[in-house]
């Protein structure tokens, strides 16, 4: 069963065809890689199936139309992503940013702050437990009283992606995980990545590290110049002549 | 000595209540800009909206509680109407557009002479026990309740931004597409910011008449916003402590500058505008050395980055 399906997608900026006429299909339970040479339109692909920017074409998620929908129900409906550049909360602290994600908290209807303190209490106990867990596992729980701005580049990486997991995503947009995070802890995000795609959980990531997204992908898409130039399975794409020559400089 | 306390007393009690009222005022800002980072330069609007409310609705017969419920009622009621079509305007053109809005107000109440007597102003109207708190203590009476209903709202205001609910308008004031991404429904959040923070100016204005006991349209001039600007600036954005302490210091200066023209060669005139250029003075060097304010939080701060 396909949990997200995307047909000819087409995004243009004026002149400029961000995305023109893409089309893919992701399997519930599986991770699919995204790559490309820069400009090839895999981020406007990401704002365009998370809501963040319209398009033309139809994208259906988990058997609901999602191309009209603004971001945050696309959310609702169980899709996170993340963003390239990293976009912690830097006024807040690490733990408060984990804590905002959550959803259906009562706490965030102004009448359960007065008409059901005890829940809201309980949940929040339940949340920060939580946060704390998955701060652990991203090697920054012992920042979670500092503020977000606080951080490097790479742990406000690790932040945003723990922030995700608080969710509980059906599906998750990873906007390069890879970059400007340490090698021990890429491979244990690799092993984490695939570890919640056996429990069932979808991943649409962009990377540009090539030897890492094709270790944890069971498919990949190759992007240029906004249309999908190739599509299958790691080994397949490493075998193309044209990816090779376009994205490598026709090194590999 | 027994002169100059029967002198000073009434002064600070007065100093008090200005205080109370103007605190209250720049709390439901403090809300709107401090918590969720919406640029409100209309906020007056809501002031006049809560005083008229509440002495019309007094006046044609309503009991005066009904009416300060009518007033804080309204006022919300007409933040939800400005909301809805300016909320998802970049900050500077809603800034602009609230500060269109409570001038057209402001002429709306100068001019529908039928409605509001216009620059006539209304007076007369009903104020809390008057009947039964004897005239020589009413201004202690009204101190009294107006720093319980300070209080109150303080205490709301506290509860409610270190809630969940005071966590997304927090990721809101930062970067709106965060909780977009999360899932959270970013409008509806900074419609209820605006509409709670407009209550809470409608209830000021309704405590704003009742002390001066006379409403006309030009108490409602856009200065009166920008006062509350500087009480938050002055005090710490985002923290309503420090807008309680701001609006004191605020109101003090301004108190106590009255008398300074018998020391300083200037007219009553030029003392006014003197003492906006000291104000002015004094939050640009607030800006170069404690850019945060009094209490508020430099990590915090909405206008750095």
């Amino acid at each position: 069963m396909d949990i997200l399906s995307v047909k000819d997608l087409k995004k243009h900026f004026g002149g400029v065809k961000a995305v023109d006429g893409c089309s893919i299909a992701i399997e519930t339970g599986t991770v699919m890689g995204l790559i490309g040479p820069n400009g090839a339109g895999k981020t406007t692909m990401f704002n365009l199936i998370s809501g963040f920017e319209r398009g033309v074409g139809e994208i259906m998620f988990k058997g609901i139309r999602t191309d009209k929908l603004s971001p945050f129900k696309i959310a609702r409906c169980g899709m996170v992503r993340t963003f390239q550049i990293p976009r912690a909360l830097t006024k807040m602290t690490v733990s408060e940013n984990l804590m905002l994600a959550p959803k259906t908290q009562a706490g965030e209807r102004i009448w359960d702050v007065w008409l059901r303190p005890r829940r809201v209490r309980e949940q929040e106990r339940q949340i920060r437990e939580k946060s704390r867990d998955i701060l652990e596992f991203f090697e920054i729980s012992h920042l979670g009283d500092e503020y977000a701005g606080a951080l490097s580049g790479g742990q406000k990486k690790l932040l945003e992606m723990a922030r995700a997991m608080m969710i509980d995503p059906s599906m998750m947009l990873l906007d390069e995980p890879f970059a400007g995070v340490n090698p021990t802890l890429a491979r244990k995000i690799s092993r984490y990545i695939r570890e919640l795609r056996d429990d069932g959980m979808t991943f649409l990531v962009i990377e540009h590290d090539i030897p890492a997204i094709t270790k944890i992908s069971d498919r990949i898409v190759f992007m240029n110049e906004g249309k999908v130039m190739a599509e299958g399975e790691p080994a397949e794409i490493k075998r193309r002549r044209d990816v090779l020559e376009v994205y490598m400089g026709g090194e590999g | 000595m027994i002169e100059y306390v029967d002198t000073l007393l009434p002064y600070i009690t007065t100093i008090l209540l200005i205080s109370s009222i103007y605190a209250i005022f720049s709390l439901g800002l403090n809300l709107e800009w401090g918590f969720t980072g919406i640029i409100n330069f209309g906020h007056v609007a809501f002031l006049a909206i809560g005083a008229y409310t509440t002495v019309m609705f007094n006046m044609s017969g309503f009991p005066l509680f009904l009416s300060v419920i009518a007033g804080i009622v309204l006022s919300g009621f007409f933040g939800l109407l400005l909301g809805i079509p300016t909320l998802r305007l970049r900050e500077d053109y809603l800034a602009i557009v609230t500060i269109g809005f409570s001038e057209v107000l402001r002429f709306i109440l100068l001019n529908e002479q039928w409605l509001t007597r216009g620059p006539f102003g209304i007076h007369g109207f009903e104020r809390p026990l008057q009947d039964v708190i004897p005239y020589q203590h009413y201004n202690t009476f009204l101190l009294i309740l107006y720093l319980v209903i300070l209080a109150i709202i303080y205490l709301s205001l506290e509860r409610l931004v270190r809630s969940p609910w005071g966590r997304v308008l927090k990721s809101i004031r930062e970067d709106e597409a965060v909780p977009s991404a999360l899932g959270k429904n970013v409008f509806w959040y900074r419609l209820q910011s605006l509409m709670i923070g407009s209550a809470i100016a409608g209830l000021a204005g309704a405590m704003l008449a009742f002390y001066i006991s006379y409403i006309d349209p030009n108490t409602f001039k856009p200065i009166e916003t920008f006062h509350a600007w500087i009480i938050i600036i002055l005090g710490g954005t985002a923290s309503n402590k420090g807008t309680i302490v701001g609006a004191l210091v605020f109101c003090t200066f301004l108190s106590v500058t009255q008398f300074t023209n018998r020391f300083l060669p200037f007219t009553a005139h030029q003392m006014g505008a003197f003492r906006m250029i000291v104000i002015g003075l004094l939050l640009m060097l607030l800006m170069m050395y404690k850019p945060e304010g009094i209490f508020g939080k430099k990590e915090e701060l909405a206008l750095s980055d």
